[in-house]
């Protein structure tokens, strides 16, 4: 009972990184760029969530798409301005962009924000609720809820329809895609736009059953390489199971060894994939 | 030839000698940013506020006394650039710091080496007294004597069957728990279990559920503050029942803890912590201190904001005694402190540099510190046992 507990716990941690890799693993796949600035935007997806319940009364497990929809217009700008420079460039100059732009988002929500943390007291979080022996913070449930349900809709939007088809395009083969009269140019701004708004949303939604300040994110690009790498690189559904896979092992070694070997236990999955599985657990083609 | 160079190189030491300290200055590390940063600030302006009184009054020396602050973003690495960059190019002559146990050992033998006198005014992990060669003075108790405290309200409150020890995974929490796992040991209380955890996890619910099965009769945690928040929201999810819940200060020892805004609100009710400085100490200055603090800030300061207060006074006492901004004599005054009337108690450094200070046990009461033990300091009797948490 006390295994499927932490199973069950394991899943809903689990449902958030699903979100923020998936964000990550569509940025990669489709624009073959390593995001270093993933853990800033979800950052700022915090923030967002924070002034706007504290300012504006406004719920984050409601608000969440105009979170979203900011932080997407905030990428869409930052892709028009920066990023766009250095597509099809050494993964060098790439990763010293997303790194320089981590930096300067973190540097600004330090002015602006200031250096301290933030928590909201949002009572329906904070409830419990009990099946039998089993106990759930009801804010963990709707963040997994939310979460996972935006993780589906985001791989029905790629399947389904036409600018998603577009997108698997590009990320197919960039060269040829646009003989296909695909604007190679927008799709990557779109998917740019939507990675982060995954990263930001997710942000917004951890909000509830955690704390901010500016350096939070860091952990999360981190946890993200490692749910992109256990997926297959690029694979939006991988690194969706990925990110369950990894909230599920986190838990399990909390509980069966020691909450400090849950980092180990991650990089350790993470080396072993790299070297026997290096197409990812989900990943078809080697 | 020969001659000319020797000169020189003398005239060039020499020069560089005089440049080793500027003075005036002292150099200040703290986390002013990253996962501590609650604690930094009030050590920030616990800094503050002895500067301006120090300044009012004359300042140090026939000057004002300067201070250069550096962030060490809560990371060890960081406080160790800041000695290289405080000493190497700002040129103090004296540094106070750093906030984490974790931090001030990576600064203690760089200090040493360069020759600079350093205070620390809140690292508990007794081992930030190894490897000083002198230079290094802590004006905080230490996590010995955290868990002599917590074990001696024990026994006068009803000795628990046995204790759990959660604490958090860097020198900080290693110690406190080590320290806890000595102290009960010699006064029989079984250990049920120990977990260690990495402070930025956004659940402990697995390691609670373990923590649980065990079902012990005190929990003893080495937590920071955004840590101790989850681990007493996710004990009542986990509906985790110890007799006692205490702790080894710090997080649980913080004005913002018991606050639903920026710590754990109800849920921190009832929890027992050590700590080194209450509003209500009989030291001199203390209620004062607090008011003073309380008009500037808008919240009570907790014993992290005070020990930087101190920290601060005694460091330009002893730059006064030394007679001169050179490091040597600072270390030297340093050495032979004895402030017998500050706000946080008598300030006496022993052999190893470290100040003797009394510890105090308190509990959260609707959303307040009482001090509980010793009887003798007591602002009120402990409420116990600890009510489930289906019955709050």
């Amino acid at each position: 009972m006390q295994f499927l507990q932490a199973f069950l716990n394991g899943l809903l941690v689990g449902g958030v990184y699903a979100l923020i890799a998936s964000g990550m693993a569509l940025i990669f796949g489709v624009m073959r760029l390593v995001n270093f600035a993933h853990g800033a935007f979800l950052m700022l997806g915090t923030y967002l969530s924070f002034y706007g319940w504290t300012l504006l009364g406004l719920n984050p497990y409601l608000a969440f798409p105009l979170w979203g929809a900011v932080l997407f217009g905030v990428a869409v700008g930052t892709y028009r301005l920066l990023v766009r420079r250095v597509m099809g460039a050494s993964d060098f100059l790439q990763i010293l962009l997303t790194e320089g732009i981590s930096l300067a988002i973190i540097g600004a929500a330090q002015l602006a924000f200031g250096a301290d943390y933030r928590q909201i007291n949002l009572p329906i979080a904070n409830r419990i609720t009990s099946l039998g022996p089993l106990h759930f913070s009801v804010g963990y449930i709707l963040s997994f809820a939310v979460s996972l349900a935006l993780v589906i809709a985001l791989q029905q939007f790629l399947s389904r329809t036409e600018m998603g088809r577009a997108i698997r395009a590009v990320a197919q083969n960039r060269t040829v895609a646009p003989l296909m009269g695909i604007r190679v140019e927008r799709v990557s701004a779109i998917t740019f736009g939507l990675g982060i708004a995954c990263a930001g949303v997710a942000g917004a939604l951890l909000l509830p059953i955690f704390w901010t300040n500016p350096t939070v994110g860091g952990p999360y690009t981190l946890k993200s390489f490692v749910i992109v790498v256990l997926g297959g690189m690029g694979s939006v559904q991988g690194a969706a199971l990925g990110g369950l896979l990894l909230g599920v092992a986190e838990q399990f070694t909390a509980y069966t060894w020691a909450d400090r070997y849950a980092e180990v236990v991650n990089f350790v999955i993470f080396l072993a994939v790299l070297l026997f599985r290096p197409q990812g657990l989900f990943g078809g083609k080697g | 030839m020969h001659v000319r160079r020797l000169v020189l190189t003398v005239a060039a030491l020499a020069l560089a000698a005089c440049q080793q300290s500027k003075p005036g200055r002292l150099g200040i590390i703290t986390a002013l940013t990253g996962t501590q940063q609650a604690f930094g600030q009030a050590h920030d302006r616990g800094y503050e506020m002895a500067l301006e009184e120090i300044n009012a009054s004359g300042g140090v020396l026939g000057r004002p006394l300067e201070i250069l602050k550096y962030d060490d973003q809560s990371k060890a690495d960081i406080a160790a650039q800041g000695v290289a960059k405080l000493v190497d190019q700002d040129k103090v002559s004296a540094l106070i710091g750093s906030y984490s146990s974790e931090s001030t050992k990576a600064i203690v033998p760089l200090v040493a080496r360069k020759g600079i006198p350093l205070l620390m005014p809140t690292a508990t992990a007794d081992n930030v007294l190894e490897n000083t060669q002198g230079w290094s003075f802590r004006l905080c108790s230490g996590a010995t004597d955290y868990a002599n405290a917590m074990v001696r309200f024990w026994k006068e409150a009803g000795t628990p069957k046995s204790v759990a020890i959660v604490y958090e995974n860097t020198n900080f929490g290693q110690a406190n728990g080590a320290a806890m796992k000595k102290a009960a040991t010699e006064a029989n209380i079984p250990i049920a279990t120990e977990e260690s955890y990495t402070a930025k996890s956004p659940s402990y619910t697995a390691m609670l559920q373990k923590v649980k099965e065990k079902s012990p009769d005190a929990i003893y945690f080495a937590s920071y503050l955004l840590d101790a928040t989850s681990l007493m929201h996710q004990s009542r999810q986990v509906d985790l029942n110890p007799r006692y819940f205490t702790a080894a200060g710090t997080g649980f020892s913080t004005p913002e803890f018991p606050t639903e805004e920026k710590g754990a609100g109800k849920d921190a009710d009832h929890t027992f912590s050590v700590t080194q400085w209450m509003p209500e100490s009989k030291w001199p200055g203390s209620a004062q201190f607090a008011e003073k603090f309380k008009a500037k800030y808008g919240t009570t300061p907790a014993y992290h904001a005070v020990q930087a207060y101190v920290a601060l006074k005694v460091m330009a006492e002893a730059v006064r005694k030394a007679g001169k901004w050179d490091p040597v004599a600072i270390r030297d005054a340093l050495k032979a402190t004895d402030m017998p009337e500050t706000t946080f108690g008598p300030v006496k450094f022993d052999a190893r540099g470290q100040n003797l200070h009394p510890v105090l046990v308190t509990q959260i009461q609707k959303g307040k510190y009482v001090i509980v033990n010793p009887k003798s300091e007591a602002t009120g009797d402990p409420v116990l046992p600890t009510p489930k948490w289906s019955e709050r």
